[in-house]
């Protein structure tokens, strides 16, 4: 399935992944820190093990914890 | 995952094979690429750009922290004062109000009496036992219920399944400072607290070397719902992390009030041995409070061990039958107390707790001396009271200090 994650194409040979899983396989930094925006809508971290992402799907990762986001 | 294994495994990655994160000691950092420091600005890539707002050093104590208290995130802070005030000026704005336990450190006290209240926040003073003069204090414009784990002095302990029954049903978080048990006496999450706060400078801090304090959100709270207008709002574009990022984005990267890199290493240095040094803080505390409680020269002792205290049943639930190094002995006069106090060999006359070595200090003339004698009182002190720190040396030689010095009255 192809991806949008940070407005960037991303191509996965998975048909359907858990957003938790999506973490792992992008090998995204700081998981724990990470908040996900699935098509405009920001998951809470209780959703990332039931949501799934399918084709056409746009992610945002977003580190609000991190060093520089406003 | 136990806690004392939580307290010594790892966190973040290891660059040469150290066990220890390294003390970045830098002041901004730097990047390859315009975009990809764009893309740290925006978010959307993790790092830090400037120590004032993160630092690798700090965010590895704020991980740390966050795993013992099983929680959801942590900002460690200068000290925990700021940790009190981060809170206070995320949750509540001009035309609020906050519902506080009258038994208060005093430094805690006149941080809401000089800083909070002249924002034009009210704050209501109740007693942290009273549940229903809570209940009762709480209106449409509180924001949440703040109390100490144990009140330093007085010693009371409230019921914090309770209070924070009683803080949901309105909707408002519960915070509490967790200063004198910390997450290896108290599992604050499992009793329904909200925030905790903590000035890790006492326990966590190792030997007595080290200035620091945190907030960490416990993940029991709703942001999204929220009643404090910034948070909610803040709440919708970060989720969860609502509250953790204002407390770091609006308050302590523009007030400046972010943890030393340096102080955050000590600080980790620390937890490894937290649980080692709080178990004999706490055994050495008992004995010393039941020596006192049996010499015919001390009118009180207060420990929250002695099934005397009246919040001993809560506290053995709460801390599960340890009740950390803070006592308190009464010797009917000022007089009294000053001579004990100056007779003391071993123990020290010094302000600050959780120190390797025991202190004393008469908190009516230091700590609350800016306090009305009625004020003092809410709060356990009294003119010839005097506070202990239990430190980490033999109980005997301790109680044979305290002995000769009682012998002297």
């Amino acid at each position: 399935m192809k991806l949008k994650i940070n407005g960037k194409e991303s191509e996965l040979t998975e048909s359907s992944v858990s957003v938790i899983k999506l973490l792992e396989i992008q090998k995204v930094d700081m998981p724990d820190m990470v908040t996900v925006e699935l098509n405009g809508d920001i998951l809470d971290r209780e959703q990332f093990e039931s949501t799934t992402v399918k084709d056409g799907d746009e992610l945002e990762f977003l580190y609000f914890m991190g060093g520089g986001a406003q | 995952m136990k806690f004392q294994t939580r307290a010594v495994n790892s966190v973040g990655p290891s660059q040469f094979g150290e066990t220890m994160p390294p003390v970045v000691q830098s002041s901004a950092f730097a990047y390859e690429t315009p975009q990809d420091l764009e893309a740290v600005f925006e978010g959307r890539q993790f790092g830090h750009v400037y120590s004032r707002i993160s630092n690798p050093t700090v965010s590895s104590l704020e991980q740390k922290l966050t795993q013992l208290e099983q929680g959801r995130g942590s900002v460690a802070v200068a000290s925990g004062m700021a940790a009190v005030h981060a809170v206070c000026l995320a949750l509540a704005k001009s035309g609020d109000s906050i519902v506080v336990s009258t038994s208060l450190f005093g430094g805690t006290y006149l941080l809401f009496k000089d800083v909070i209240e002249p924002l034009g926040i009210t704050v209501h003073y109740v007693d942290p036992l009273d549940h229903q003069s809570i209940n009762d204090s709480i209106t449409e414009s509180t924001r949440f219920v703040f109390v100490e784990a144990i009140g330093n002095p007085k010693l009371d302990v409230p019921n914090l399944k309770e209070i924070a029954t009683i803080a949901h049903s309105h909707k408002i978080p519960l915070c509490v400072d967790t200063t004198l048990v910390t997450p290896y006496l108290l599992d604050a999450k499992a009793h329904g607290v909200d925030i905790v706060v903590s000035a890790a400078t006492k326990y966590v801090a190792p030997s007595g070397t080290t200035v620091g304090g945190y907030v960490c959100d416990l993940g029991n709270f709703s942001w999204k719902e929220t009643k404090s207008s910034g948070v909610q709002a803040l709440a919708k574009r970060a989720g969860d992390f609502g509250f953790m990022v204002y407390i770091k984005q609006k308050v302590v990267s523009n007030v400046g009030s972010l943890l030393n890199p340096f102080n955050a290493f000590m600080l980790l240095v620390g937890i490894e041995t937290l649980s080692l040094r709080l178990e004999q803080h706490s055994q050495t505390a008992l004995k010393l409070a039941q020596f006192l409680q049996a010499h015919s020269k001390v009118d009180v002792v207060n420990y929250p061990g002695l099934e005397s205290n009246t919040s001993h049943i809560v506290a053995k639930e709460q801390f599960n039958g340890r009740y950390s190094g803070l006592l308190t002995l009464r010797l009917g006069t000022k007089d009294n107390a000053y001579t004990f106090l100056s007779a003391l060999t071993l123990a020290k006359n010094m302000t600050n707790i959780g120190d390797s070595r025991t202190l004393l200090i008469h908190p009516a003339t230091t700590l609350y001396k800016d306090l009305t004698v009625e004020q003092q009182e809410a709060a356990g002190v009294f003119p010839d009271l005097i506070r202990v720190s239990v430190g980490l040396e033999d109980a005997d030689d301790l109680i044979n200090d305290f002995k000769q010095a009682l012998d002297k009255l």
